[in-house]
């Protein structure tokens, strides 16, 4: 406790600093006088007795600052004295400072809001109890719904079950449905259905996790013992909040989803959004339940149908080797144990060969990550790319400030200020000025991060990433903020407090070490135009390789299509004639409407997962038979709707049916590759159980999931013949879209008022969205190349004008020899010119390098693409012409009379 | 009259211990009883008793207020405190194990 006391007193002394410095003065005044009396007393005339008072005392000014010190906060003073004059100085020149704090906010605030999406999408920890100790059993790299065997990714129900008992590495054990569940739902008492979110989990999830409930309870394992036995729900916070605006008698309230009628028995922490990165749950509801709940998976008692992640809480005495041996060993078990498991021999040696690995996961599952990591790595060498170049202009403002300050360095030098006290005053105040733009990027990467997140949005909604401040981003921004000035203060402090005394003060003007300032200065502008020429060829590759992108043939006509989804499961609908005849009602409703020339329901469109596996064709088997078939089941008008050419056959029509033998188009890849040559119409193939479907046409390739993928196979199916809920609903239409919009919602309401309608948007704007990634990239790599460019630009006038102003001399003394206007210009061009040159060399090379890491982001471009070298490269060099030409101009503008009467 | 410069280091337990004879003193009054009480053999830089002072404060050794003196001038008397006697007794104990040792390495000889 007693450096406690003694801090007190300290900081007691720092607030009555004023109060101490009179008292100290008057005690000693006290001490002379009183020695002076007594010298008196003993016979000394007054003025030798005063001498001899001080004479005994010692150096009292240096004893007062001695006594000062005793107290130990000198350097606070110091520092205090150095922000205020820093401060000042800023103020002196304010447009410097503002060029210098705008260019650091928008660094600053570039590499934080870069950094936000980072840390919310790889590193932030689950909010959940010890997350370190969380493990995926797989690596979670495939979803949905399989009967692959054996699965190595996704379990079945009974297989959860089996592990829960058998393991003895996991403490919890819980499973999670590897997707979310879209669905409509509507609050108890309310008329409108809105759209809910659902996850379904089983009873252990939350125990595993560690999570309680913030009201309420969470699930039980209880919950999760019978089927379709036990509905209640768990709701999210954020639900609560937005829907049920935080009712206090939320536990009272029921939802109806479907026909089922949920009780609400919890509400999630604040903080917890799942074990997904970037969705957030509105419901968390057991899985138990999940036949009842659209789209009705029947997966809870079957032993092959695989549906879920698991996961599990380690002992505290296991690693994660021994975790994974013992996985491993149960996992063998129990698909040997299942009665009902395909244990032919081709199954029983790919069973013998498979492995499953434990995946940590203490950041949670996220896709996210898949599409992002990479494009926010680059992004972040980029912000920071351009952080540097600002930090290069500040650098050079200051060190044309400090020769501008050269007399007052070396008079303060001269008056005894040391070498390393002048270093720190200078570093002060760059860290003053870095702190202040520190500051102001803070603001800026607020917005900035929000619109970061709407460019990175894959999916119609918006990602569910908490980007707000954190201590973590805090630190991030901080740490930039001072590395940003010691790289930017440093040089110019070293440099500035370098001062041969009696030449500074001997002369204003002429300053020594101005030439190897400005060389400093040079090199400084190389290193610019280096880093933003390789900005530009990076954002050049990304431009060019997004419009690859987009001009490629997707196979069908994303112009003029709108597309929505309708959710009829919700309504209580099941897979039957009823919903065949409600798809068929829609689409003859909305295809009468004025401005639709096809409406068709589908499965998928585009890149909205697929449902794939293999097929056999009768009597015919090719290298390509074990290849995956991509299934979609669609209505009569959907190759209209889609713009998919038939290349032969028919396609649907009205007189396939349910009871009709059944038929499938097929595209022209598996036309090719799977079935005999010639032509494959009226051949039969069989999928599964489903035998003898009859091809009886043969359509364009289309891209399934993604605009790169190679051409797929891929077949169709009428949905009267294929009982499956579809919910996507695409409209081919000439004219407004708004109107089409209005019409077809009416038109749809028509036929059933409750249809919950969502997500209405455009195949085009569909497409869009599956290349998010590659347009962020492109776009935020474009504007931080020409931001790179513009402060290189500022960074070449700065120095330009820094070096016709030190050689202004000179050019009135080649001028009053007969020099011409354009000679002059032409020797500050020249030097601009070279200067870029240099920056340009070096950049290349770098570029060159650095564009074989990002190859794999690229589409359709060779490395090196020299359009783009080429572009970049005429690009650096007329802004920086331009940027010269200010002060060549005025180079070439001197009067050689002004010139030489003003040294 | 030749006087000594105080070994360096002395200089708390010089003032401690006259602080511990006499109650309360100001400085002035410190500076003199020393000097006295060494038979003003011992020389302190008068000044220099204020930074130590200071000091003394800081580690909550003595305790300061101001008062008056005989001769009806305001003046900061300090005085010892708990922590202060503690450490006098240290300084005390540590500063007669270095005069005992040094005297013993002398006597060898």
């Amino acid at each position: 406790m007693g450096w406690l006391s003694e801090l007190g007193r300290r900081l007691w002394m720092l607030w009555h600093g004023r109060q101490f410095d009179a008292d100290l003065e008057e005690e000693i005044r006290l001490h002379l006088e009183l020695r002076e009396q007594d010298q008196m007393q003993a016979g000394l005339p007054p003025t030798e007795a005063r001498h001899r008072a001080l004479r005994q005392f010692g150096n009292e000014m240096s004893l007062r600052e001695k006594s000062h010190m005793e107290w130990g906060w000198q350097w606070l003073e110091h520092l205090l004295q150095d922000v205020n004059y820093g401060l000042r100085a800023m103020l002196r020149s304010p447009g410097i400072t503002l060029v210098a704090l705008l260019s650091l906010a928008l660094g600053i605030g570039a590499n934080t809001a870069i950094f936000s999406l980072i840390d919310a999408v790889m590193l932030r920890s689950l909010p959940v109890k010890e997350p370190a100790r969380l493990v995926l059993v797989g690596d979670g790299s495939d979803c949905c719904v399989s009967d692959y065997f054996p699965n190595q990714i996704l379990y079945s129900y009974p297989f959860y079950r089996e592990m829960q008992k058998k393991n003895q590495v996991f403490s919890d054990f819980a499973a999670v449905f590897s997707m979310m569940s879209r669905v409509h739902g509507s609050v108890e008492g309310r008329t409108e259905a809105e759209p809910l979110n659902v996850q379904l989990v089983s009873g252990t999830y939350f125990s595993t996790l560690g999570v309680q409930a913030y009201a309420g309870r969470t699930l039980t394992d209880e919950d999760d013992r019978i089927p379709d036995g036990n509905p209640v729900a768990v709701v999210s916070y954020r639900w609560w909040t937005r829907s049920l605006a935080r009712d206090p008698s939320v536990l009272n309230r029921k939802v109806k989803i479907g026909s089922t009628i949920y009780t609400i028995v919890g509400v999630g922490p604040r903080e917890f959004f799942g074990t997904k990165v970037g969705e957030s749950p509105d419901l968390w509801i057991s899985l138990s339940m999940q036949k009842e709940l659209p789209p009705y998976f029947d997966g809870y008692g079957n032993n092959l149908i695989e549906s879920l992640y698991l996961i599990g809480r380690l002992k505290s005495a296991v690693n994660m080797t021994e975790a994974t041996a013992n996985a491993n060993l149960v996992y063998q078990q129990i698909l040997h144990g299942f009665p009902d498991a395909p244990l032919n021999q081709e199954n029983l040696e790919k069973l013998k060969a498979t492995r499953i690995e434990l995946t940590r996961m203490a950041t949670g599952l996220s896709e996210l990550r898949t599409h992002f990591s990479e494009p926010l790595k680059i992004l972040l060498v980029i912000v920071a790319l351009v952080l540097l170049i600002a930090c290069a202009n500040i650098a050079n403002l200051l060190l044309a400030r400090s020769t501008a300050r050269a007399r007052e360095l070396a008079v303060r030098q001269a008056l005894g200020a040391g070498r390393a006290r002048l270093i720190r005053q200078l570093l002060t105040e760059s860290l003053v000025l870095a702190l202040a733009g520190g500051a102001m990027g803070l603001a800026f990467e607020a917005g900035a991060s929000h619109l970061l997140l709407r460019l990175a949005s894959i999916g119609a909604d918006p990602l569910a990433l908490d980007v707000s401040m954190n201590a973590r981003l805090f630190f991030f921004a901080l740490g930039v903020t001072v590395v940003t000035a010691l790289l930017f203060g440093t040089i110019p402090a070293f440099c500035a407090t370098k001062v041969q005394l009696t030449e500074s003060l001997k002369e204003g003007r002429g300053i020594t070490g101005a030439g190897a300032k400005s060389s400093l200065a040079r090199s400084l502008v190389v290193t610019q135009i280096a880093f933003s020429m390789l900005l530009l060829v990076g954002a050049g590759l990304f431009l060019h390789s997004l419009v690859n992108l987009t001009s490629v043939d997707a196979g069908f006509n994303r112009e003029h299509v709108l597309r929505l989804q309708t959710d009829a499961t919700s309504l209580g609908y099941k897979e039957g004639v009823r919903l065949t005849q409600l798809y068929q009602q829609v689409e003859e409703r909305v295809r009468a409407l004025p401005g639709v020339r096809a409406a068709s329901y589908s499965l998928f469109t585009f890149n909205e997962g697929s449902w794939n596996n293999p097929v056999s064709v009768e009597g015919y088997v090719s290298a390509d038979s074990h290849r995956d078939v991509h299934h979609n089941v669609v209505g009569i008008d959907y190759f209209a709707v889609m713009g998919i050419p038939l290349s032969a056959g028919r396609g649907f029509r009205p007189q396939d049916t349910a009871t009709s033998p059944k038929v499938a188009v097929i595209s022209e890849t598996m036309a090719r590759t799977m079935f005999p040559p010639g032509s494959p119409v009226g051949h039969r193939y069989s999928r599964g159980s489903d035998k003898d479907i009859e091809v009886i046409g043969v359509v364009g390739d289309v891209k399934v999931n993604s605009l790169q993928e190679a051409p797929q196979p891929v077949d169709y199916y009428p949905y009267p013949q294929q009982a499956q809920m579809l919910n996507d609903f695409e409209v081919r239409y000439s004219g407004s879209l708004d109107a089409v919009i209005s019409a077809v919602r009416k038109g749809i309401h028509d036929v059933d008022p409750h249809l919950p309608i969502s997500n209405v948007t455009t195949l085009n704007e569909q497409v869009g969205r599956s290349i998010a990634d590659q347009r962020l990239v492109a776009q935020l790599s474009t504007f931080f190349g020409l931001l790179a460019v513009f402060l290189s630009c500022i960074g070449i006038y700065g120095v330009m004008s820094y070096v016709v102003t030190k050689r202004t001399n000179e050019i009135g003394i080649r001028m009053a020899l007969g020099a011409q206007r354009t000679g002059v210009l032409w020797i500050v061009l020249r030097e601009i010119l070279m200067l870029t040159a240099t920056g340009v060399a070096i950049g290349v090379p770098i570029a060159l390098a650095a564009d074989r890491l990002v190859s794999n982001m690229l589409f359709g471009l060779k490395p090196g693409d020299p359009i783009t070298l080429v572009c970049a490269t005429s690009v650096l060099l007329v802004v920086a012409t331009i940027a010269g030409y200010l002060p060549a101009r005025r180079a070439s503008r001197v009067d050689p009379m002004v010139a030489l009467r003003y040294e | 009259m030749h006087r000594d410069e105080i070994p360096p280091g002395t200089l708390y337990l010089l003032i401690l211990k006259t602080l511990a004879r006499s109650g309360e003193m100001h400085g002035y009054e410190i500076a003199n009883a020393i000097q006295r009480t060494s038979d003003d053999v011992l020389q302190v830089e008068e000044g220099s008793l204020y930074p130590a002072l200071q000091r003394m404060l800081i580690k909550g050794w003595v305790r300061a207020h101001w008062g008056v003196t005989p001769g009806n001038r305001r003046a900061r008397y300090y005085q010892l405190t708990a922590a202060g006697r503690t450490q006098l007794e240290l300084e005390l104990s540590q500063f007669e194990r270095v005069i005992g040792a040094i005297t013993r390495v002398i006597q060898m000889a």
